[in-house]
């Protein structure tokens, strides 16, 4: 599929258009989580991680969500969760679109064997099932969030360079990079001074929408066992001891709701995103 | 996994347990609803672990049934799980010094396809359960050689005093299979030439109640009544294990009827159950969890004398018990599990934070951390990772940090054979009713699992001690050198048993003879509706 | 193509052979890993005792003949094991696909009609909630619900435990069991579909929806739509005999796209119901350190996205005669 993107409709000064309706209230439960992954040590209602009261309690009004198998507060727990999730999708996002962009750009600039070569080997890491190539590198590194991070970097770049590279070519041949390369400007000039600039929205955009899906591929490998060790609070991982106590149906809860609210924030943003840059073809 | 149990994780989920069964409250029968043709089958709800179905090469929890049902072993055990009765065999004997035994078979005994059993045939099977080295193979290593002096008996020689050699021959694994329908297919006693292994995943040879009907990995086992037994025939003329894999389900189909057994019911699903047509019942068994202490592995320097028994002194094993499996489980003092020779009158383990402290200050060891690794298995209800994350807690109130670190067995596997691990945590099951398994797997034997594992000084008093014992034809005196062995290894401080879990058989209220094996778990043919 | 096979054949078995684990555990039990001679056994058996290089020189020779080698944990080919499972898996992804596009078809008909209007958002968050859960929890909660709870649907697996399998025609057993007759056994199947294809195939939803909404917007805009509104033509009419059948054409591209989100989400979607399919066997395979098992699901899954991918480029073609195939 090409990537057709047409120039970003001018923002008007002060709140751009996109942020309107469903996309505002997404960027305030991001900034809430934010915060509160940020602060949340200052004011924790509990110790996350040692048990405060007896196990397996219903949600009530000392434990608004519950208390786990080994007596520790639930709801705590969910906040702190924000701690591993947020910054790990942070850091998997932009080393991914670093990587990406450089190989995309590249690859798209210098054409030839490089692009073959390069792209081949795009090709190979994206015809996994993102989650399978995930769980052999998780699991070859070994468990732990450090590990989980490193092999989704190393899944979600393709998508980046992929492209980044497609954008790439098509603003190569538009007139004024055209007379550019024609009065000699350097390659890496052109490259950083005209193409990327102009490639780089539907970037952007889709590292949004990807944020989400990040965060549910972290609580996914953390689900299997492949993520973050116990005891630290983690979404995922909270979700599979809640799964084992199945008739104490509030201790899994609390972190899915956790996750579909900082995913669905991602996505609504990202869409909004998407529609108002008119990016289409999103691969 | 919609969890509870994993697959691989759930290797030998259910084991044995005492006999009898402790029915939970009353039973009024209502529901049931099962339907036209399938309405005499048995189903049983199970999340198996079959391996193969090789009767040389199954070793698993599920193998132990389907063993049972499907192959005979020369001697067979009552209901009471200690007292040998005849099976294949009419009648034995060992001598004074237990490196001999004799077994005169049952000429009325027969294979499913009308051949009678004979002394060729037990040959066969134990000379290919050795000669394989496969995963039970063990169970036969002191066997020096067999004698076939006619069809009806058979002479065992070992290469050692084996006092647990008839314990050995009731194991399921050592089940007769029709030695001539074997080697048409292929088997041979070397495992270099055998083909037969694909062959038994589809058929059975076997003499006992059932045969193999259908096998389907990950989705069905179907067994049909042998109606040419030679004994007793079986009630039910189909029984199916289906696959299924946590607790929870096997509740939901029990309840609605769709199965007739659950076999691997927690004790969280088990809450309010009773009644409604289902009988819950809830036995001590002989599985256990266990810490595990390695001194002589990479970073578990640190881990002397004093500091395991620091260790052991600073565990909440009444909490471990409440947060493993809601209460319903024993405290276990030894490696040798309650109700096993040798036991009986051992003192319980009990927490001393103020004693592990100041153990701790003789040996100068302040702010100790170390890597616990383990493997994240659920198994007979247990989840490791909630079991590791309360010991990592009382550890802590002494001063120990755990880094918990829970990976696939396999992984896990790896480390501990290439530089051990020095926290880590595992479980056992029992093949056999002899306690000597025990010492040979846990007591600090030369090249022992453990003793390879934690890499400790061989303990020269525990290998003078399980000599004796195999050297000792009277079960009294046995038992009380066995006392000497559990002893002996509380105070090695290398293998710190945590929970000791009961079993919980859940079926139908109008199933009838169930109860658990000590050899086999499960005994199918003694199931009946009614 | 078979250039891209042979790369994905060979980094995962490299992959799966750096993983620092030892698969004998699987082979032998943990009880008996410190017996020499069981091991040594298990290794030759099972080749382990070659270099690595011998046994990737036997696993391409093998490969080359179709033959993917025996699985550690199930003793049997990993080729029937594939076989046997791949249409479970099948019939619940197009199950999901058929159903999560239909919908998202629909959705997004009615959000282009009632652009930015209360129907509009609506139809936006339903699609976006699809997008955002994750699917195992999502399947915890809905077993919980419906089945643990009110026990107004069948709990985890193909069929009631009681029911027989149909005899494999087609493997799928909605399929089968209408070719014998047996309605009962048809009900029973579709039953147990429901709850995981509508985990699988709520996320589907999302993807259709957003294209056909933005394709009919796009159309609306043409000049014969307007003619045709001009021309006083009812909406409906417009919009289903006019625009629609022009929009539709790039949604069918879009399974390339969505083939992968699917295979991503059976793996998930297979472990929590414990569906007997490939993506529960990938996922055991890893686990065990299964190898010939972990290669075969890979090669399997690469296979099927190539394919697809070729099926979009050319359903592509067809659909937008601009393009040339080259």
């Amino acid at each position: 599929m090409t990537d057709v993107i047409s120039p970003p409709r001018r923002l008007r000064r002060g709140r751009p258009e996109w942020l309107r309706g469903p996309a505002l209230i997404g960027v305030v439960v991001i900034a809430v989580w934010v915060l509160v992954a940020l602060t949340v040590p200052l004011w924790s209602p509990y110790d996350p991680l040692a048990g405060v009261a007896p196990r397996l309690q219903g949600p009530n009004w000392h434990h608004l969500m519950g208390t786990d198998q080994l007596g520790r507060d639930v709801f705590t727990r969910m906040l702190w969760g924000s701690r591993t999730s947020l910054p790990v999708a942070f850091v998997v996002i932009v080393s991914s679109v670093i990587i990406g962009t450089v190989v995309g750009a590249v690859a798209g600039y210098r054409g030839g064997w490089i692009d073959a070569v390069l792209m081949r080997f795009v090709d190979i890491t994206m015809a996994f099932p993102p989650i399978l190539l995930a769980m052999a590198i998780t699991a070859s590194l070994g468990p732990g969030v450090r590990n989980a991070l490193i092999a989704m970097v190393l899944v979600w770049w393709p998508i980046y360079a992929r492209l980044l590279r497609a954008q790439v070519i098509a603003v190569k041949q538009r007139e004024y990079v055209e007379s550019a390369e024609a009065i000699g400007v350097k390659r890496f000039t052109i490259l950083r001074r005209y193409i990327l600039p102009m490639a780089y929205t539907p970037v952007l955009v889709n590292a949004t929408m990807d944020f989400g899906q990040v965060v549910l591929l972290t609580a996914s490998l953390s689900f299997i066992g492949l993520g973050a060790r116990p005891p630290s609070p983690e979404w995922g991982a909270m979700i599979t001891e809640g799964a084992t106590q199945f008739y104490s149906w509030w201790i899994a809860t609390a972190p899915g709701l956790a996750i579909l609210l900082v995913v669905l924030a991602f996505n609504y943003v990202g869409d909004a995103l998407r529609d108002s840059f008119d990016v289409k073809g999103v691969v | 996994m919609w969890l509870g149990n994993r697959k691989g994780a759930t290797r030998r989920v259910v084991a044995v347990g005492l006999a009898g069964v402790l029915l939970l409250g009353a039973c009024s029968s209502s529901g049931g609803s099962s339907s036209g043709s399938t309405d005499k089958a048995l189903l049983i709800a199970r999340s198996m672990d079959i391996n193969s179905l090789d009767p040389s090469r199954a070793y698993c929890d599920t193998c132990q049934i389907y063993m049972t049902a499907v192959y005979e072993t020369l001697i067979g055990l009552a209901k009471d799980n200690t007292t040998l009765v005849p099976r294949l065999a009419t009648k034995w004997e060992g001598n004074a010094a237990q490196t001999e035994f004799t077994f005169t078979l049952n000429p009325k005994a027969k294979f499913s396809d009308g051949t009678p059993v004979t002394s060729a045939d037990v040959k066969f099977s134990w000379e290919r359960l050795q000669g394989l080295q496969a995963s039970s193979s063990y169970l036969v290593s002191t066997i020096k050689s067999i004698d076939t002096p006619d069809a009806q008996t058979v002479k065992v020689t070992l290469s050692q005093a084996n006092s647990a050699f008839l314990a050995q021959v009731n194991a399921s694994y050592l089940g007769i299979m029709n030695s001539k329908v074997a080697i048409a297919q292929g088997a041979t006693i070397d495992p270099k030439t055998d083909k037969a292994e694909p062959w038994f995943l589809a058929n059975s040879a076997g003499s006992g109640p059932f045969t193999l009907e259908k096998y389907q990995s990950g989705a069905e086992l179907r067994l049909k009544r042998n109606d040419s037994y030679w004994g007793t025939k079986a009630n039910f003329p189909e029984v199916v294990m289906k696959q299924t894999a946590d607790a929870v389900t096997q509740r939901q189909q029990l309840e609605a009827g769709s199965v007739d057994i659950a076999m691997q019911i927690s004790n969280d699903a088990a809450k309010g159950m009773n009644g409604n047509g289902v009988v819950v019942s809830q036995v001590p068994s002989f599985n256990f969890v266990y810490l595990a202490l390695s001194p002589g592995a990479k970073g578990g320097e640190k881990l002397t004398p004093k500091v395991r028994q620091a260790i052991r002194l600073a565990l909440d094993y009444k909490g471990l018990i409440d947060a493993t499996v809601g209460g319903a489980g024993q405290v276990q003092p030894s490696p040798i599990p309650n109700g096993f020779a040798g036991t009986a009158g051992l003192a319980a383990p009990a927490q001393d934070v103020a004693k592990a402290k100041s153990l701790l200050a003789e040996e100068g060891v302040t702010d100790l951390t170390l890597d616990a690794t383990f493997p994240s298995l659920n198994v007979y209800g247990v989840d490791f990772t909630t079991a590791m994350q309360k010991v990592q807690t009382d550890l802590k109130a002494v001063g120990i940090t755990l880094q918990l670190n829970p990976v696939e067995i396999s992984v896990w596997a790896d480390k501990i054979g290439k530089d051990g691990i020095p926290v880590t945590m595992l479980y056992f099951a029992p093949d056999h009713t002899d306690s000597s398994q025990y010492v040979q797997y846990f007591g600090l034997l030369k090249g022992s699992q453990w003793q390879t594992w934690a890499r400790t000084d061989v303990s020269q008093t525990q290998t003078d001690l399980l000599t004796k014992a195999f050297a000792e034809q009277d079960a009294t005196k046995r038992a009380d050198v066995y006392k000497q062995l559990a002893e002996s290894m509380v105070a090695d401080d290398v293998i710190i048993p945590v929970v000791n879990p009961n079993l919980f058989l859940a079926a139908r209220s109008d199933i009838k003879g169930l109860y658990y094996s000590a050899c086999c778990n499960l005994i199918i043919s003694d199931l009946s509706r009614g | 193509m078979p250039f891209l096979l042979f790369g994905i054949a060979s980094v995962v078995f490299l992959v799966s052979r750096m993983t620092p684990g030892d698969p004998l555990v699987t082979i032998v039990g943990e009880r008996n890993l410190n017996n020499p001679d069981i091991v040594a056994a298990a290794k030759a058996k099972w080749g382990l005792d070659q270099s690595v290089l011998q046994q990737y020189f036997a696993f391409m020779k093998n490969l080359v003949k179709g033959n993917l080698g025996t699985s550690f944990t199930t003793r049997q080919p990993v080729m029937h094991d594939l076989w046997q499972r791949l249409p479970a898996t099948l019939e619940l992804t197009m199950c999901a696909l058929v159903g999560g596009v239909s919908v998202g078809i629909v959705l997004g008909v009615l959000a282009a009609r009632h652009r930015n209007k209360f129907i509009d958002h609506i139809a936006r968050f339903f699609a976006l909630i699809g997008s955002s859960l994750p699917a195992f929890w999502a399947g915890l909660l809905l077993l919980y619900v419906f089945y643990a709870r009110f026990g107004w649907l069948p709990g985890p697996g193909r069929i009631d435990p009681r029911g027989i399998a149909p005899n494999r025609v087609t493997g799928f057993y909605t399929v089968d069991s209408l070719l014998q007759g047996d309605f009962g056994l048809f009900k029973d199947s579709v039953m147990h579909l429901i709850l995981p294809a509508t985990v699988l195939g709520w996320g589907v939803v999302g993807i259709v929806s957003r294209l056909v909404r933005a394709s009919l917007l796009d159309e609306f805009s043409i000049d014969y739509v307007r003619v045709a509104r001009a021309m006083g033509l009812r909406e409906r009419t417009v919009v289903n005999t006019h625009a629609l059948r022009n929009a539709l054409l790039p949604t069918i591209t879009i399974v390339a796209f969505t083939f992968a989100f699917l295979l991503t989400g059976a793996v998930l979607t297979e472990t929590v119901f414990s569906w007997p399919g490939v993506g529960s066997y990938a996922v055991d395979a890893s686990r065990n350190l299964d190898y010939p098992a972990i290669i075969g699901v890979t090669l399997l899954g690469g296979t099927a996205f190539l394919l697809t991918n070729l099926f979009s480029d050319i359903a592509y073609a067809f659909a937008d005669p601009r393009i040339r195939l080259s």
